[in-house]
């Protein structure tokens, strides 16, 4: 089954509900000017971003001093895009992207490689292909770095990609053999990059490149299909595999719908996904226009940087001076996401495992420093009831409290803390 | 121990006038009062068994490896045939004074490769993965105290996971307290008073635990005088939070620790030794702390990863996913010495050594042995292992 188109035409709470999952939230007044439009066409805009950036951006990566210093730098740049960028859901994309084609600064730990790894990510955040996206990646300095593909060589193998892009980029763990993973990684022999090696050289540009002696031209059989298999017919193989549309759609479903997806729905989008060949672009518009998607308030809790961002939006954008910002990514990372830095390759889990003693009290630590600290940003209207926790029904314990506490205590309620 | 008293009668108190508590968490805590402590060492990435544990008088391991291998001359001898990487060396005190346990050879059926169906399977007890619930998760269900055991870390680890809660993590013992501004303690338990369902009932209860925990933890965890110098890690910090919470007395039966990365696919030779020497350093100084405290009758340590690697070296200089690797113990509670025989490296599957003890049969001994419980009732089933628990 497909998903169900949603007809009506959108509430006061149905704007709220659609800018907190596609924005990370948002003003009152830009929830009010969706109330009346139709669903798909709410989804069709939000979806029709372009690559442009936000102005004036304090953080510029290439001026690190160091590795370590330029690492922080591409985060805080990240935060920025995030919190003041003309585009958040291709924002929201992009860093669901970077938790499913997972790289780390651990390893990853040069600028170009870094920067150039975002941009496919950006580019092709809501793809029409998902096969383009996962080549790209693929072909990225940063994931050829990460899982070890640069030292794939013929003769010589090193199975790290060869088993990821399987496991957790495409079919997932049960529909692949041992058998496959070695195969693949003769086949994706050969793919490396060229420069920036070394802890100096974080600035040099790192280029992809195939050493055609170092791949392993033999012949291979992968995901059944047998022959002188390229590293490219094994992205494709695995990326058109019919369990990527599963594995894929449920991560869409967990990034928009809910921590714990209605696995019917996900089947439903995994179909659309099928027959419009991994067009992620028309599965999303599907999505976010069905009725399913309506129905499903409340049911995702907000990532570390979804809650410091959708903060921020929620508050109008206030200006922060760029330290703030980079203090908010580094408590973010406390919070259990740090930016280009998940624990391990399969990425965050999300949902209730961002939830523990120490990262709840982190979180009242943060919207304390947003609201009511010496740097708090000036509150001159406090967010509406729409805008932080999604109704007008505000709970009775808020009312009666100054506009700073009220934002706090709003903050840190379930209600904002849910999407 | 008033103390604890008191803490079980507060929280089955505050158990009863809250609804919606899971049901485990309302059986108070009649079993609870054990005084012994178990501390789960997790080394993730999937450690080198190995390179670990060194079967020096083998010429098969150096036939195997030859870049990545542990030259003999470097060999810490143990035995005749084993001895430990040099980076251990500070935990060979313990070992000399027979209190550092290695069990050979630990694994399970079907060893699956990926590093996060490998850890769900030592994490839940269970290698078929139908339980999505810890094994120290059913461990407080068995006790039910929701507070006996805790994670010293950022994010709870699958280990802990109870069927309805997830237990503590703590991130710093320092840090593990909840100051509300001015005026506003009596608007935020109001606010999480209205009634509420789905995952906003869940964030609900699981706010009001951390209230209870926190405020736990700071009343006694100032009892704690330091009574050893821990190396400056992370993780050796997290060892002495470990320490701190023990000495505080709040009744946590297991605490769980990790180390990470040893997915040590190129280089390892660098990337490991620097892992296992942040491993020995830091239990080093934990064990000399406990016993200065008068605590080391009452702790062990025991430690796993999620699989060793592949018995022959890859050609970066590194190994790739295998199957069965070392465990280790530690602690005067600990018979010490090698449980176990060493895998034979000439008889492998596809690659990887052949495992010989099951990990539960390592687990159920630390169940039965140490904490008093029924093993078979965590684990599922009856296992046995090496008695590796004095």
């Amino acid at each position: 089954m497909t998903l169900t188109p949603y007809t009506k035409t959108l509430s006061a709470e149905d704007a709220a509900h659609v800018l907190r999952r596609t924005a990370f939230g948002a003003t009152d007044a830009q929830i009010r000017a969706l109330v009346g439009r139709r669903a798909a066409d709410v989804a069709r805009e939000a979806l029709a971003f372009d690559q442009s950036l936000a102005p004036a951006s304090p953080f510029d990566p290439a001026t690190g001093a160091t590795p370590g210093a330029m690492i922080q730098l591409t985060r805080a740049a990240w935060l920025y895009e995030l919190t003041y960028g003309p585009h958040p859901l291709r924002e929201k994309l992009a860093l669901m992207w970077s938790n499913h084609f997972v790289i780390g600064t651990d390893k990853v730990r040069n600028q170009s490689a870094l920067a150039g790894y975002l941009k496919v990510l950006r580019q092709h955040a809501a793809t029409p292909d998902f096969t383009r996206l996962a080549l790209a990646v693929a072909q990225t300095p940063a994931m050829l770095r990460y899982l070890d593909n640069d030292q794939n060589r013929k003769g010589k193998p090193n199975e790290n990609f060869s088993r990821e892009l399987m496991e957790l980029f495409t079919t997932g763990i049960g529909h692949y053999t041992e058998q496959d993973v070695r195969e693949g990684a003769r086949a994706l022999s050969g793919w490396t990059f060229t420069g920036g090696r070394g802890n100096k050289n974080f600035l040099e540009p790192q280029v992809f490149t195939f050493t055609a002696r170092q791949h392993d031209a033999g012949r291979k059989t992968y995901l059944g299909r047998s022959g002188n298999l390229s590293p490219e017919d094994i992205v494709r193989i695995a990326a058109t595999h019919p369990q990527t549309a599963v594995f894929v759609a449920r991560k869409l479903h967990r990034a928009f719908l809910a921590d714990t997806p209605d696995e019917r729905a996900v089947q439903g989008s995994a179909e659309t996904w099928r027959r419009t060949d991994g067009d992620v672009n028309a599965v999303l518009t599907e999505l976010l226009s069905s009725a399913e998607f309506y129905a499903s308030r409340a049911r995702i809790i907000r990532s570390p940087v979804e809650f410091v961002v959708g903060a921020l939006r929620t508050m109008g954008q206030p200006k922060l001076e760029p330290k703030a910002l980079l203090n908010l990514t580094q408590t973010a990372g406390r919070m259990g996401q740090l930016l280009l830095q998940p624990d391990n390759v399969k990425g965050w889990d999300g949902g209730r495992e961002w939830i523990n003693d120490s990262t709840l009290l982190l979180r009242l630590q943060v919207a304390a420093a947003l609201t009511l600290g010496k740097a708090a940003p000036t509150l001159d209207t406090a967010p509406s009831d729409l805008a932080l926790l999604g109704s007008d029904r505000a709970p009775a314990a808020l009312k009666s409290l100054n506009a700073r506490q009220r934002t706090y205590l709003a903050l840190v309620s379930p209600e904002f803390q849910l999407a | 121990m008033t103390d604890r008293r008191d803490f079980l009668k507060l929280s089955a108190l505050a158990v009863a006038a809250t609804s919606g508590m899971p049901g485990f968490l309302a059986r108070a805590a009649a079993q609870a009062g054990g005084t012994k402590t178990l501390v789960v060492i997790q080394l993730t990435g999937g450690n080198d068994g190995l390179n670990t544990l060194i079967p020096y008088s083998n010429g098969a391991y150096y036939a195997a490896r030859p870049t990545i291998a542990i030259p003999k001359k470097d060999v810490l001898t143990l035995t005749g045939d084993l001895g430990m990487h040099p980076a251990l060396k500070p935990l060979m005190p313990l070992w000399d004074g027979g209190t550092f346990a290695w069990m050979e050879n630990v694994g399970y059926p079907n060893p699956n490769r990926s590093h996060f169906a490998s850890m769900a399977i030592w994490h839940t007890a269970d290698p078929a993965q139908a339980q999505a619930d810890g094994w120290i998760g059913r461990i407080a269900q068995t006790i039910g105290d929701p507070f006996c055991a805790s994670n010293i870390g950022a994010s709870t680890p699958q280990a802990l996971r109870a069927a309805d809660f997830s237990l503590p993590s703590i991130d710093g013992v320092d840090s593990f307290q909840l100051r509300l501004p001015q005026g506003l303690n009596t608007p935020f338990s109001q606010l999480l008073e209205s009634p509420r369902s789905g995952e906003a009932a869940y964030l609900v209860q699981a706010t009001q635990q951390m209230m209870k925990n926190t405020a736990r933890v700071q009343e006694n965890v100032k009892k704690y005088r330091a009574g050893a110098t821990y190396p400056d890690t992370k993780f050796a910090g997290q060892l002495r939070d470990t320490a701190r919470l023990i000495a505080a007395g709040v009744g946590q039966r297991v605490l769980y620790v990790s180390l990470g990365s040893f997915d040590t696919h190129a280089g390892q030779r660098a990337e490991q030794d620097e892992l296992l020497s942040d491993l020995a350093g830091g239990l080093a100084a934990f064990h000399s702390d406990l016993e200065r405290q008068g605590l080391a009758d009452d702790v062990i340590v025991m430690g796993f990863s999620e699989f060793g690697r592949r018995v022959a070296e890859n050609d970066s200089a590194g190994t790739d996913h295998g199957q069965g690797s070392v465990m280790f113990a530690l602690g005067r509670g600990v018979r010490g010495g090698i449980h176990g025989s060493s895998p034979d490296l000439e008889d492998l599957a596809d690659g990887d050594i052949r495992y010989r003890q099951d990990f539960r049969g390592v687990y159920a001994s630390a169940l039965t042995r140490w904490l008093g419980l029924d093993a078979r009732v965590i684990l599922n089933g009856d296992f046995t292992g090496p008695a590796w628990v004095a």
